[in-house]
C-alpha cells in the first residue's frame, strides 16, 4: 500500500483542492449535540472530531426520497429520471461506515444492478478518517474498526498531521496531482500511527468478537429479553434511518390531478412499521412489536455472505439515536450470558 | 364524466376546508371534478349523490349528525378529513370527562337550542371509507388523494410515524437532544416533520399512528424519564388523543408502581 | 417497450397486453398476457416458480407469480387475486388494456432436477396458481417426467382455483398417468373428495422414494402437509415450498421480503422464492 503524509499546516488546503474533484460533502455541527454531512463552502466549518452523523453516508448513493420515474399516464409510460450526477467528494467516513458502504454495493450493485445508485456511487471520492471509540462504539467486536479496501483515501491522524493510505487509482491520482501537499512518511510517524492504533483498540468498551452472536441470537429469539425492550420500544423507526446499513426502501406511485401525469417515488422505509412485513390479503409476517423489532436484531446480525462480516458494522447509531435509550450493544451482550452493570 | 365531489364541514374550525380552498392547485381540481356541495366556498348546492364526501369537524351536536348521516348516505365513498373527523380533534378532549359539568361551565344558564354532545369521530356514528389525517391536512395529500379517486382507486394511507420524515429531512431529534416533549413518534407522518424542523416538539395534531401501533406506552416511559410530570404528560397526550384507545391505561402502566 | 430508458435500468417496466380475462373464482381471474414489443415476446422467457412484477399505471406495483408453461413462447398467464388497492384494479382490465411488466424473478423450481422423477403437487388455495406453470411445463413435457399428481384443495368448491379446467383434462390425464385430486375442506355441498390437501397424499400415484414435491399454500398449512409426506415415505431432500411475500422491487433491494433468522437471512426474491424442505425447517421466519 502506499502511504503518504500531510502536514497538520496543510490540511486546510487539501480540504481545498479536494473541491476540484466534485462538491465536497464533509461533517459539520447541525445542533447543540448532533453532527451531518453538509456540502462544504468554508472549510473551516468541519468538524473533525464529530463521532457520528444523524443522517448516514448512505443518504448521498440511496437519497431519503427520489423520483425514479415520470409517469406518462395518456400512454402507459415509466420514464426513468436520471438526473446528470456530478462528482463529489465525501470527506471524513470512519471505518464503519466505508464497510457500510460496501454492504450497500454488495445490495445495490449484485446481480441486479441498482442505476440510481451505481452512478452516484461511480461519481463519489472517499476520503476516510481515523476515529476513537466512544461509549456507543463495538465496531471492534464486528471487526470492522479498521478498513482494507472502500476508500480513495484514509486519513490516519497523527500529533501533527495524518497519515494517508492510498486505496484506489482515484486516490493515487490525487495524491500524485497535488505533490506540494503530501510528503514522504518518516519512521516516527509510524511510531505515532501504531500507537493510535493500540490506543483506540484500549478505548473500546467491551472487547473480543461478536462471531456467534447470530447463533445464540438464533438459540434466545424467545428469552424474555425481547419482551421487555421491545416494550421499550417507540416504533419510531430512528434506529434504522440512522442505520448506515439499513436499506430497505418503499415505492410509491403519485397520480397527478387530471389523471395524465405522475411520478414513482421511494423513499427510505423500516421494518420497525407495521407495513413493512404486510402481505396482499392482510397476512403480517411481522404483526406485532415484538416481532418487529427482533427482526431488526437478526437481520443486522446475520452474515452478508460476500463481505464475511454482519449487516450490522458496529457504530452504535441506533442506540445514540434511540429516544427510549434501547441499547443494542449491551442487549446483544446480555443475551451473550454477559452481565452489563451501569455505574 | 367528471367525478363529483362533496366538502362537508362538521363542527370545527373550518381549517381544513381552508387549506382545501387555498391549494394551489384548486383550478386543476374544480376542472376535472364537479364540486357539487361546499359550504365554505359557496352558498349553492345541497347534499344530493356524489361520488366522494370529504368531511371535516366531528359529530358535537344533533344537527351534525343527521348531517353527517345524509351525507353517508348521497356518498359512494367518505372521506374522514382532519383531526376532528378521524379522532375527535380538540373538541374531544372531554370524552371521558364529567360532561354535565363541563357544560355548566362552557354553557353557564344560557339556553341553547340543541344538545351538545361529546366531540367524536365520524366512525362513530357512519362508516369512514378513507381517512386524510392532518390539523389542516397537507397540500400534497389533499392532491395525492384526489389524485388516486380520480383514477379510480384510492389512495394509500400511511401508517408510520413523523420521526421517519424527520430523519429523512435530516433533522436533528429535539426529543433526544433537548428532552423537548415531542410526540412525533406516536403521530402519523405526512407533514414532513415540520415543527420537529423548527425546534418545535410535535404537538400530534396529525393524530395517533393507526393500526394500533401508537406506543403511548412507551414514549410516556421515555418522557417520565426526562423527568416529565405524569399530569403533564397525560395532558399533552390528551391534546389530539384522548380518544386514542387506551390511552389512560397505556400512561397509567407506566406510572403505576409510583404511589 | 420504453425506448427511452436506459437498457440498464432493472426497474424498467415493459408494456403488455392484456389478450383475453377469464374469471375463475369469485376473487380470481386470469389474464393472458403479450408483451407489446415482438422480440421480447417471442424471446422472453422464465422457469415455474418465477415471478414478475406487474404495474398499473399510476398505482404501482405488485408481484404476481406466472401461472402459465414457459413452453408456450409468445405468451404469458397470471391469475390473480382481487386482494388490495392494486389488485382490485387489475381485475377491471379489460382485453387490450395495456400494464407494465418487468420480470421474470426469482429462482423458480429446478425443473430440470425432476426430470425422469415423479412429480407431486400439492396446492392449498391462491397456491395453485404457481404450481400449475410447474403442471403444466411438465405436461408440456409430458415424456420427461414419470407419474404426476395434483392435489387441489380450497375451502369450498367455488374457490377451488382452475377447477374447470383441470376436472375438464382429469379422465384424459389419467390414462397418461397424471391423477387430478381435487379437495374441498368446508362446502358441505361438495360431492367429492373432501378434507385437508395432506390427507389425499396417499392417493397419489407418485411412488415416494422417487418423487419431488412442490407444495404452495398459506403459511399455517406448511407444517402438517410436511409431516404426512414424511409418514408416506417422501423424501424430505425432495421437498420444494415458494413462499410468498410483498416485494417491491423484486430484485433483492428494497428489503420488504427480508425473511429468515439470523443465520439464514434470505431475499426472498432472489433467494427464493422456491426453497428446500431443510431451509425451510431451520429457519425460523420463513414461513
Amino acid at each position: 500500500m502506499r502511504y503518504v503524509k500531510i502536514k497538520g499546516d496543510k490540511i486546510y488546503e487539501f480540504l481545498e483542492r479536494l473541491k476540484n474533484y466534485g462538491k465536497l460533502y464533509a461533517p459539520v455541527k447541525i445542533s447543540e449535540k448532533f453532527y451531518d454531512r453538509k456540502e462544504i463552502d468554508d472549510v473551516g466549518e468541519i468538524a473533525f472530531d464529530y463521532q457520528r452523523t444523524i443522517m448516514p453516508a448512505k443518504k448521498y448513493f440511496i437519497p431519503p426520497c427520489e423520483e425514479m420515474f415520470e409517469i406518462d399516464m395518456e400512454e402507459n409510460e415509466y420514464r426513468e429520471k436520471l438526473e446528470e450526477v456530478e462528482p463529489f467528494v465525501i470527506f471524513g467516513m470512519h471505518a464503519c461506515e466505508i464497510v457500510a458502504l460496501r454492504i450497500l454495493d454488495g445490495v445495490y450493485l449484485n446481480e441486479y444492478p441498482d442505476i440510481y445508485y451505481e452512478r452516484r456511487r461511480k461519481a463519489g471520492i472517499i476520503i476516510g478518517l481515523s476515529c476513537l471509540p466512544d461509549e456507543y462504539c463495538f465496531c471492534n467486536l464486528r471487526r470492522t474498526d479498521f478498513v482494507d479496501i472502500g476508500f480513495d483515501l484514509f486519513l490516519h491522524e497523527l500529533p501533527d498531521g495524518y497519515l494517508a493510505r492510498v486505496g484506489s487509482p482515484k486516490g493515487h491520482k490525487i495524491v500524485d496531482e497535488n505533490p506540494d501537499i503530501f510528503e514522504e512518511v518518516r519512521q516516527e510517524d509510524i511510531d505515532a500511527f501504531r500507537a493510535f492504533e493500540e490506543k483506540r483498540q484500549e478505548m473500546f468498551k467491551f472487547k473480543g468478537n461478536f462471531d456467534n452472536i447470530r447463533y445464540i441470537l438464533e438459540l434466545t429469539m424467545q428469552d424474555k429479553l425481547w419482551d421487555e425492550e421491545s416494550e421499550k420500544c417507540l416504533g419510531c423507526g430512528n434506529c434504522t434511518m440512522t442505520c448506515p446499513t439499513c436499506r430497505c426502501y418503499d415505492v410509491q406511485d403519485i397520480p397527478e390531478i387530471g389523471g395524465k401525469k405522475g411520478k414513482r417515488i421511494r423513499f427510505w422505509d423500516s421494518c420497525q412499521f407495521r407495513s413493512h412485513g404486510l402481505v396482499a390479503g392482510g397476512h403480517n409476517f411481522r404483526e406485532t412489536k415484538r416481532d418487529r423489532f427482533l427482526n431488526r436484531y437478526i437481520c443486522k446480525n446475520s452474515y452478508f455472505y460476500p463481505l464475511g462480516t454482519s449487516y450490522c458494522v458496529g457504530c452504535g447509531n441506533c442506540t445514540y439515536f434511540c429516544p427510549a435509550n434501547i441499547d443494542f450493544q449491551e442487549n446483544l451482550m446480555k443475551i451473550r450470558g454477559r452481565e452489563v452493570i451501569h455505574e | 364524466m367528471r367525478m363529483k365531489i362533496g366538502i362537508h364541514g362538521l363542527t370545527s374550525c373550518y381549517g381544513c376546508q381552508l387549506k382545501m380552498a387555498c391549494i394551489e392547485e384548486i383550478l386543476e381540481v374544480a376542472k376535472n371534478f364537479e364540486i357539487v356541495y361546499w359550504n365554505m366556498a359557496s352558498s349553492k348546492g345541497e347534499i344530493e349523490k356524489v361520488d366522494i364526501a370529504f368531511v371535516e369537524g366531528s359529530v358535537v351536536t344533533e344537527r351534525d349528525e343527521e348531517e353527517l348521516k345524509l351525507i353517508r348516505e348521497n356518498a359512494d365513498a367518505l372521506v374522514a378529513v382532519g383531526s376532528c373527523a378521524i379522532h375527535g380533534g380538540v373538541q374531544g378532549m372531554i370524552f371521558g370527562e364529567d360532561y354535565e359539568e363541563i357544560f355548566r361551565e362552557v354553557y353557564g344558564d344560557s339556553l341553547i337550542d340543541y344538545e351538545a354532545k361529546i366531540g367524536e369521530p365520524l366512525r362513530k356514528y357512519v362508516e369512514v371509507d378513507y381517512c386524510l389525517p392532518g390539523c389542516p391536512p397537507e397540500e400534497h395529500e389533499i392532491l395525492y388523494y384526489l389524485a388516486t379517486f380520480g383514477i379510480g382507486s384510492y389512495p394509500e394511507e400511511k401508517d408510520y410515524p413523523v420521526c421517519a420524515e424527520c430523519r429523512r429531512q435530516g433533522y436533528p431529534c429535539i426529543l433526544i437532544e433537548k428532552g423537548m416533549p415531542c410526540l412525533g413518534p406516536v403521530t402519523v407522518a405526512g407533514c414532513n416533520a415540520k415543527c420537529p424542523g423548527f425546534n418545535v416538539a410535535c404537538i400530534g395534531c396529525r393524530g395517533p399512528v393507526p393500526h394500533g401501533t401508537a406506543w403511548f406506552d412507551s414514549l410516556a416511559r421515555t418522557f417520565k424519564e426526562k423527568g416529565m410530570s405524569k399530569e403533564y404528560i397525560k395532558r399533552r397526550m390528551e391534546i389530539f388523543g384522548k380518544q386514542y384507545e387506551k390511552l389512560d391505561e397505556m400512561i397509567e402502566k407506566v406510572f403505576e408502581n409510583e404511589d | 417497450m420504453n425506448n427511452m430508458n436506459n437498457m440498464n435500468n432493472v426497474y424498467s417496466l415493459y408494456k403488455c397486453r392484456v389478450l383475453r380475462v377469464y374469471d375463475l373464482t369469485e376473487e380470481e381471474k386470469l389474464f393472458l398476457f403479450r408483451f407489446e414489443d415482438a422480440e421480447i415476446a417471442e424471446t422472453w422467457t422464465f422457469t415455474p416458480g418465477q415471478f414478475v412484477q406487474l404495474t398499473i399505471t399510476g398505482l404501482g406495483e405488485v408481484p404476481i407469480s406466472i401461472c402459465s408453461s414457459p413452453m408456450r413462447r409468445g405468451f404469458f398467464e397470471l391469475c390473480i387475486k382481487k386482494a388490495g388497492r392494486v389488485t382490485d384494479k387489475i381485475h377491471e382490465l379489460q382485453p387490450g388494456d395495456v400494464v407494465g411488466v418487468r420480470g421474470p424473478y426469482g429462482n423458480g423450481f429446478p425443473v430440470q432436477e425432476f426430470e425422469e422423477k415423479d412429480l407431486l403437487l400439492i396446492a392449498c388455495g391462491i397456491g395453485m396458481a404457481p404450481l400449475r406453470s410447474v403442471f403444466m411445463y411438465a405436461i408440456d413435457n409430458r415424456w420427461k417426467f414419470g407419474n404426476i399428481t395434483v392435489i387441489n384443495s380450497a375451502k369450498t368448491g367455488k374457490r377451488l382455483l382452475f377447477r374447470k379446467e383441470l376436472e375438464a383434462m382429469r379422465d384424459v390425464a389419467e390414462a397418461e398417468n397424471i391423477r387430478i385430486i381435487q379437495t374441498i375442506t368446508r362446502d358441505p355441498d361438495w360431492p367429492g373428495r373432501v378434507g385437508r390437501a395432506q390427507e389425499h397424499i396417499k392417493y397419489a400415484n407418485t411412488s415416494p422414494e422417487n418423487a419431488y414435491v412442490c407444495v404452495c399454500g398459506p403459511p399455517q398449512a406448511y407444517h402438517d402437509i410436511f409431516t404426512k409426506l414424511i409418514e408416506n415415505g417422501y423424501n424430505p431432500r425432495n421437498i420444494y415450498v415458494t413462499l410468498e411475500r410483498r416485494m417491491k422491487c423484486g430484485v433483492g433491494k428494497c428489503g420488504h421480503c427480508i425473511a429468515g433468522s439470523s443465520t439464514f437471512l434470505k431475499y426472498i426474491c432472489i433467494d427464493g422464492p422456491v426453497f428446500g424442505y431443510y431451509d425451510i425447517i431451520s429457519t425460523p421466519g420463513l414461513i
